[in-house]
């Protein structure tokens, strides 16, 4: 399999503080690739460092099988990219940016730019200055701009902020189709974990700098995420009968009334019958899945807080 | 290169800096025109056509220099200030070359601003003369075509000359900065001391010119290796 980007142990000090330490990651070909991370985990540095805007203190960056160098350029064709905040010639109108963007990447289709306005849903912007436009259209905008060369790699970074509902799910049926029909490979960074949830195919998690993992969504799915959740006042005698009377071993008590069952060999039906024949009473059980912002709590350690 | 010239154009309108040029030129001439009055006990302020077509190139390049600083905040400071940078150093061009691109349109700019004021400039003083007669007899032709030659070496300079803000706004990013360092340098050209200014030579001006070329250079030596924040 060959990764588009693949970073080895990679970090970078800010002015003694390190801000991303030790990456290893690995985006293969053709995936939605997730970041995920709370503010000021270093999503932002981490793609600077992909597109050669900061460069790491150690470490080595991979970019489509070639060593990223302090002076390469060439692979930047094959690169699209929001960084931060969508960024253009405040001055100049939408239209205007998307044709300076082309004549610097070397693309000359005009059929382009209208194509990718359409595509991000940015038609009726008339002769506005790009600087009297919402965060929202802005967005869009920088979307546009990013796939206008149909690029073989994607980066955006929080690509979803500023946007409205509709534009939001606008824009993830927009990714599955980049990258189902123009085959793009795809890093999306979020804070919102349920945005991610649902386009990405891999999910690394970043805290503090750390890469805490790198985990594909299927193998997520069947790390026990599947559970049946029983809420009852009798939690140990529930426990007991699930181990002894139904050989039950992989279940977790949470708190006093609550247990969880990861074992998918007993239906819900199953459990009732054999938890009300002994008397406990059952207050609700339910069949549930772990969801990724979960997942997500559970890796970071829950509770701890970020500014 | 043209390319990333013409690019460069498409950017940034300059009509602000045609006007600010014309309204500078103005200006300038119509001091000409007064200094003659400004005697000094007695003594006239210009002795020659020389002497007068020389302080009036001075002029413009003091002015010229300035409006240099400007045009290099524009198109460089200003690009890492509203972080549009970011954006141009992520296209495949070499980040050198894009700015040395810049640089090459900011020094014709120059060159070219500075050639037309001087030439407007001493066209009007001649004509104002030739009404007024601060200065007695005729222009003579070999004096104007030295001065000529002389003006276009020191015009020539003070462009390289007017990049060496450059160096001093790039380390802060800052236009302020590259601006009041601009005026400094201005300062230290124009000063005279009994007649004898830095500029009225022509090898000084001339290695100062390439002096501020090479510097302007170093301010962007290093930019593959800078991090963009």
């Amino acid at each position: 399999m060959s990764y588009v980007v693949s970073t080895r142990q990679v970090s970078k000090i800010f002015k003694g503080k390190e801000v991303v330490s030790d990456v290893s990651m690995n985006i293969q070909r053709g995936q939605v690739y997730g970041l995920l991370g709370p503010n000021g985990a270093g999503k932002t540095t981490l793609m600077k460092m992909l597109l050669n805007l900061v460069k790491p203190t150690s470490g080595e960056i991979e970019m489509f099988g070639e060593k990223l160098m302090p002076g390469s350029v060439d692979l930047f064709k094959r690169i699209g990219s929001i960084i931060e905040y969508p960024i253009f010639y405040e001055k100049m109108t939408a239209k205007e940016n998307l044709e300076l963007h082309c004549e610097y990447m070397g693309f000359y289709n005009k059929h382009a730019i209208l194509e990718a306005l359409e595509l991000v849903n940015l038609t009726s912007i008339d002769d506005k200055a790009v600087g009297d436009f919402s965060l929202g259209m802005k967005q869009r905008l920088g979307m546009a701009r990013a796939i206008i060369t149909k690029p073989e790699l994607l980066i955006l970074d929080e690509p979803i902020n500023g946007l409205d509902p509709v534009g939001i799910k606008e824009f993830r049926s927009l990714l599955r189709m980049l990258s189902k029909e123009y085959r793009m490979t795809l890093l999306v960074s979020s804070h919102l974990l349920s945005e991610i949830e649902q386009v990405a195919d891999t999910i690394g998690i970043l805290q503090g700098g750390r890469f805490i993992r790198e985990v594909s969504m299927n193998d997520m799915r069947s790390e026990n995420t599947d559970y049946i959740e029983i809420v009852t006042p009798h939690c140990k005698k529930a426990a007991f009968i699930l181990e002894n009377q139904l050989g039950v071993s992989n279940f977790k008590i949470i708190g006093d009334t609550m247990v969880r069952v990861y074992e998918s060999r007993w239906t819900q039906q199953e459990l009732t019958k054999a938890l009300v024949l002994n008397d406990v009473e059952i207050e609700s059980l339910n069949h549930k899945h772990t969801s990724l912002e979960e997942y997500f709590m559970q890796q970071i350690g829950g509770g701890e807080k970020h500014a | 290169m043209l390319k990333l010239i013409q690019l460069e154009m498409k950017k940034q309108k300059l009509g602000w800096y045609v006007r600010g040029a014309g309204i500078a030129i103005i200006i300038i001439s119509f001091f000409m025109w007064l200094m003659p009055y400004a005697e000094d006990n007695g003594e006239p302020t210009f002795t020659s056509y020389a002497d007068a077509l020389s302080i009036g190139g001075l002029f413009v390049r003091a002015v010229f220099i300035v409006f240099g600083s400007v045009l290099l905040s524009r198109f460089i400071i200003d690009e890492y200030k509203t972080k549009t940078v970011s954006v141009m150093f992520t296209y495949p061009i070499a980040r050198k070359k894009l700015i040395m691109a810049k640089m090459l349109l900011i020094l014709f700019l120059i060159l070219v601003t500075m050639i037309i004021a001087t030439v407007i400039v001493s066209l009007v003083f001649l004509a104002v003369n030739s009404h007024y007669h601060f200065l007695p007899g005729k222009p003579d032709g070999t004096v104007l075509l030295h001065m000529g030659i002389q003006l276009f070496i020191q015009t020539l300079s003070a462009a390289g000359i007017s990049l060496i803000p450059l160096y001093f706004g790039m380390r802060k990013k800052s236009v302020p900065t590259t601006i009041v360092s601009s005026v400094i340098l201005m300062g230290l050209l124009s000063s005279s001391n009994k007649g004898y200014t830095l500029s009225s030579s022509v090898t000084i001006p001339l290695i100062l010119g390439i002096i501020g070329f090479l510097v302007a250079y170093l301010s962007f030596r290093n930019v593959d290796k800078a991090d963009i924040v």
